[in-house]
């Protein structure tokens, strides 16, 4: 591709999706817990970019945005969603070796504890984290979550500690 | 002065202006406590993010060139909220005229019928009755359509559906052009119009083979309020097990037509 040469809307939108798909999957996938919906939610958002028809001046904000409300529409009406499905998967995510047995105890606790502290915290605080994990800016988490950007740093801390502490107690519970 | 929560935390994720951060860093070589609590911060962080990883699974295959291919169709949202009722409107609007004018005494509407039948059977089918493959010798009916950018395929019981149950619907990816839907001999009515198929199960203990182009963009097979396969691009997502040796497999569970379907 000639240098001086403007990208074009689509290798723009190529250039986005590979630099934003996989956190913004992982984030919706942290955030929900459900694998298939991140993947419906995270193709949608960028099916409304590509309809839109241009890169938005802050497009790392604008798709968690957009992610973060079809997100709740479609968390509000899951409960009349299609049945939707296993899907046949990248045969990659088969191949990858079974961990040990006491490994894999460890992991499947871990993982129902830290699903456990995730959901126990405040929506808010939830999606403070989980951006902030994914490397979003503090402008960015500020106009996604609608938040005056000189506190993101106290919110940030306070959601931190609020996953530690829940994290703890069901270790303690355990 | 110790430095307040905010510019700690921005002190941590590197969003202070360089003359800012210059001073608090200048601040924390000084102070033992706020040197402790960057690093307490930057240590609990690292825990959290490390734990976070405990949920993840892997992203989906998908390339940017297949949403932006499935951005390109007719939006679907659009069409969702009310499709039935326009498609079964029309459905039923245009099976009343065609009846009225296959009725009409020396209208070429029969000549249609049969040619298309023939065409799509390979022999002169009766009126009503499913057409036929094979020119009769396997006693095999079906239906093939070219799969357009986005095509529904629905399963729905027809008035005249016998008892059984056990049915299945035998999904495979071919190489051809057409989808093409085949059943046994009077075991469902095949209609098609726009881009959709509908199926009238009349015995729901027959197995049906559905045969979808690898090429087909966006296919769906719809099932009561259930859309139980979807081909999107080379997703495939099914309520379905994989068949044996190919394909998937899906139990026929057809209700009234035409089925109810719930919005986006």
């Amino acid at each position: 591709m000639d240098p001086e040469r403007t990208p074009s809307f689509r290798e723009q939108f190529a250039l986005l999706f590979d630099a934003h798909f996989p956190s913004l999957y992982r984030y919706l996938n942290r955030a929900s817990g459900d694998p298939e919906l991140a993947a419906d939610v995270a193709q949608e958002t960028f099916v409304k970019l590509y309809q839109r028809g241009s890169v938005p001046d802050t497009p790392g904000a604008w798709l968690i945005s957009v992610a973060m409300n079809l997100f709740r529409n479609a968390a509000s009406t899951r409960s009349r969603r299609l049945r939707l499905m296993t899907p046949a998967r990248g045969e990659s995510v088969l191949a990858d070796p079974p961990p040990a047995p006491d490994q894999a105890l460890e992991s499947d606790d871990s993982r129902k504890r830290v699903r456990l502290a995730l959901d126990g915290m405040p929506e808010r605080d939830r999606s403070l984290l989980l951006l902030r994990a994914e490397g979003y800016s503090y402008r960015e988490i500020a106009l996604a979550l609608e938040l005056n950007e000189t506190s993101v740093g106290v919110f940030l801390a306070r959601a931190r500690r609020a996953f530690r502490e829940i994290y703890e107690e069901s270790s303690d519970a355990s | 002065m110790h430095l307040d929560e905010e510019r700690l935390q921005r002190l941590l994720h590197r969003e202070l202006s360089a003359p800012l951060e210059g001073a608090a860093r200048e601040h924390v070589a000084a102070c033992d406590e706020c040197r402790r609590r960057l690093e307490d911060a930057t240590r609990e962080e690292a825990n959290v993010h490390a734990l976070l990883r405990a949920v993840d699974t892997p992203p989906p295959v998908v390339s940017a060139g297949a949403v932006a291919s499935r951005a390109e169709l007719p939006s679907r949202a659009s069409r969702r909220g009310s499709s039935w009722l326009r498609r079964a409107a029309a459905l039923v609007a245009v099976v009343g005229i065609a009846g009225v004018a296959y009725a009409l005494p020396g209208s070429p509407v029969r000549r249609w019928v049969h040619d298309v039948v023939q065409r799509v059977g390979g022999r002169p089918g009766v009126p009503g009755e499913p057409s036929t493959r094979g020119g009769g010798a396997a006693n095999v009916s079906g239906i093939a359509v070219s799969p357009g950018q986005s095509l529904t395929i629905i399963f729905a019981r027809d008035a005249a559906q016998g008892v059984g149950n056990g049915g299945e619907i035998r999904v495979s990816l071919t190489s051809g052009a057409d989808v093409q839907v085949r059943a046994p001999g009077g075991a469902a009515t095949f209609t098609t119009k726009g881009d959709f198929i509908l199926i009238g199960v009349r015995d729901p203990s027959a197995e049906f083979d559905v045969r979808i182009p690898r090429s087909a963009p966006w296919v769906e097979i719809v099932q009561g309020d259930d859309r139980v396969f979807l081909k999107e691009g080379v997703r495939i997502t099914t309520s379905g097990a994989r068949g044996l040796v190919r394909g998937y497999v899906l139990p026929l569970a057809p209700t009234t037509s035409p089925p109810r379907r719930p919005g986006p």
